[in-house]
């Protein structure tokens, strides 16, 4: 049932929702400040190939492709600009993306806009809304626990291992949609990219990210099931 | 002729712009262009101050040296080769009488330099030692006018003690958190006058612009929107007094930034500072007796016995005191970004020693004290240009010495990305220096002014 009006949702979405150009005035401003803090590494035109990207690993994000990892929005969807602004902002934990939040916040969202103008697709497609993300249970062992079971349900161990190291039996072979090797996240340490909160693992599981092998598991488990992995995934980490 | 110009021109461009091809220690850690962390090199912008603060890291997961790939090594060098040109005025010439009663047959010239002068090199290393260790040491020097070479900077700092970034302590040799680096100055004619105001006779050596040795409890928010530092060192050339800590100084800088919902005026910064020191008037001494039978008045019995450092005493305080205020006009990504400091200072009376250049006043008898300032402009309309233009100005309130000071420049970054940075840099500056004699180091001789031009045209650059 509550599959049910998800998808409903999700379709109401789809016929509601409407594409949001980047703001022209804006984004010229924003040229400014992608030129001062962004260009080093993505590029004049917003491809990629930056001076320093051939050193940079992973590899900085292609803006003229219009696909994004971290989002709010269902898989294979545009982000909002919230997420955009959320990723300048908090930047991108394990890679050369700093945080920017010392930045102005007007610098911040004048980006946004400009991010947006390498990619025809912010003119054509629809930006939905993001997914609802329930409020979060305790992360107790018995939610944890059967966040195991849903762990092996979807098969997260054939990437991120049995140990959650990220050294699952098709690691090694791993590609994303730029042709890039690509790494499944070790759960045991360190911080995850978008941040270690329990929305942020939740809405990764929901959402995926797009353009690599990390897909929605939106249609597969109920947000119950979600939050039991998010509980048991939190588990894992040693240090 | 025109075309062989015009050549030279492009081919003299092309070689400064090969020369650039290098690699900073920080952008070359973390990839980002210079220009992500200065509003014009070397002055930081909000998020280069960020980055100072945290310790040198980005705090992104990368800032570990084990993070790093094992050939990078984070060593920067600077060097600044540059014609440049100075007049001075009102400078001594002729014989100084040896009978001070007698009068001053020395007359004025006025002298004039210019070359390609020797600019010097600074060996620069920073970064983190591990995720909340980081340091910083900087050796200057390798001038061939003064060929030793000095430790400027050496420190070792524990980040985010407790767990919060409001706590940090550094220990080592480091410059004094003040309202605008001195070390980060983009003039390279002349230093904040303010800094280091010289008092008539005065004994204290403090000068904002040297590096302190001692201890820095620093802190600030995730932004550093608001930032604290607070230093107990041993003023700079201190001459060693007794006690547990040498000649102290006990300073104090607290900066609070705002960012403003107005397009014309998006960000401004207030800062307060504060010092107190201690500087010993008294010491032992270790000198040679005259020889017996030696006449008073001769050479040999009123030679100086030297000053045995660790034995001062008798301690008088001296006190710095200002405030501070930066803005932007404009948008934060190509600013107008101001600068304006006040800073006040106030030496006890035993700090200073003789009399003012009227022979009236005995200025070991009283309170010395001064205003001083500067108002600084940095308007960056591209990533690649700058101008700039300073004014300092420094008043005694018993003493000569009173400085007005003006700088106007210019610096075009041929490159200003992840590997390295070179400018061409032109300025001039001019200042006038009432009543004081720069080779004395005193009052003037003749009571006149002293007044300096300059010119600089030059290559900085960091590799």
């Amino acid at each position: 049932m509550r599959r049910n009006v998800c998808v409903l949702v999700a379709a109401l979405f789809a016929v509601t929702a409407r594409a949001t150009p980047p703001d022209a005035a804006v984004a010229a401003r924003g040229a400014k400040a992608f030129n001062r803090y962004c260009i080093s590494c993505h590029g004049q035109d917003g491809d990629g190939r930056g001076p320093t990207a051939a050193y940079v690993d992973p590899a900085p994000r292609d803006f003229t492709s219009g696909t994004f990892k971290f989002r709010s929005t269902p898989s294979g969807t545009l982000p909002t600009d919230a997420d955009l602004y959320r990723t300048i902002t908090t930047g991108l934990h394990q890679t050369v993306m700093p945080r920017w939040d010392a930045m102005t916040a007007l610098e911040r969202h004048d980006l946004v806009q400009y991010v947006k103008t390498f990619s025809p697709k912010f003119k054509e497609e629809p930006q939905p809304a993001p997914i609802a993300i329930p409020a979060a249970p305790a992360m107790t062992p018995e939610l944890a626990r059967k966040g195991h079971e849903v762990w092996t349900k979807v098969q997260c161990a054939s990437c991120h291992g049995d140990t959650g190291q990220g050294n699952g039996a098709s690691a090694a072979t791993l590609m994303d949609d730029w042709g890039h090797h690509i790494e499944p996240r070790d759960f045991t340490r360190g911080s995850l990219k978008v941040g270690d909160a329990p929305e942020d693992l939740y809405r990764t599981f929901m959402t995926g990210l797009n353009g690599t092998p990390m897909p929605s598991f939106a249609d597969s488990i109920s947000p119950e099931d979600a939050w039991a992995l998010v509980a048991y995934v939190r588990s894992l980490r040693k240090d | 002729m025109k075309v062989w110009s015009r050549l030279a021109v492009v081919l003299v461009a092309a070689a400064l712009a090969q020369r650039a091809d290098a690699i900073p220690a920080f952008a070359r850690k973390y990839g980002v262009s210079c220009s992500a962390c200065h509003v014009a090199w070397p002055i930081l912008n909000q998020v280069g101050q960020n980055f100072r603060d945290n310790g040198y890291r980005f705090k992104n997961g990368k800032d570990h040296p084990e993070a790093q790939r094992p050939e990078y090594v984070p060593l920067a060098l600077r060097t600044t080769p540059a014609y440049q040109f100075t007049r001075t005025t009102n400078q001594p010439a002729g014989l100084a009488p040896t009978d001070p009663t007698a009068p001053d047959t020395r007359y004025p010239v006025v002298t004039r330099t210019g070359s390609v002068a020797p600019s010097g090199l600074d060996i620069l290393t920073a970064g983190t030692i591990s995720d909340n260790l980081s340091f910083l040491v900087v050796v200057s020097g390798f001038n061939p006018a003064s060929p030793e070479a000095e430790l400027e900077s050496a420190w070792a700092r524990l980040d985010d003690l407790a767990g919060t970034g409001w706590l940090n302590l550094k220990v080592g040799k480091f410059e004094l958190d003040s309202p605008a680096s001195a070390h980060r100055a983009i003039s390279l004619l002349y230093n904040y006058a303010a800094y280091s105001p010289r008092f008539n006779g005065s004994a204290i050596n403090l000068d904002f612009q040297e590096n302190q040795y001692g201890f820095e409890l620093d802190g600030h928010d995730a932004r550093s929107a608001t930032r604290y530092s607070l230093a107990l060192v041993s003023a700079h050339d201190d001459p060693g007094s007794s006690g547990a800590f040498s000649s102290p100084f006990l300073y104090g800088h607290v900066q609070r930034s705002l960012e403003l919902d107005n397009p014309i005026l998006p960000w401004a910064r207030l800062g307060v500072l504060g010092g107190i020191g201690w500087w010993p008037t008294e010491f032992e001494t270790l000198g040679t007796a005259a020889p017996t039978g030696t006449a008073l008045g001769t050479s040999a019995a009123t030679s100086s016995p030297t000053p045995i450092a660790g034995t001062g005493r008798n301690h008088k305080n001296y006190y710095r005191a200002g405030a501070d205020l930066s803005w932007i006009l404009g948008y934060p990504s190509t600013p107008f970004f101001f600068t304006v400091a006040y800073m006040y200072g106030r030496e006890s009376a035993g700090l200073a020693a003789g009399t003012d250049p009227t022979g009236t006043i005995d200025l070991s008898t009283q309170d010395n004290s001064f205003h001083g300032g500067f108002a600084e402009l940095d308007w960056a309309p591209t990533i690649n240009f700058v101008l700039f233009a300073r004014y300092d100005g420094v008043r005694y309130a018993t003493a000569p010495g009173d400085v007005d000071a003006g700088t106007l420049g210019v610096r075009y970054y041929l490159a200003l990305g992840p590997r390295a940075s070179m400018a061409v840099h032109a300025e001039v500056h001019a200042d006038r220096n009432r009543g004081f004699d720069p080779v004395a180091g005193g009052p003037s001789w003749n009571g006149g002014d002293v007044n300096v031009q300059s010119a600089l045209l030059g290559l900085d650059f960091a590799y």
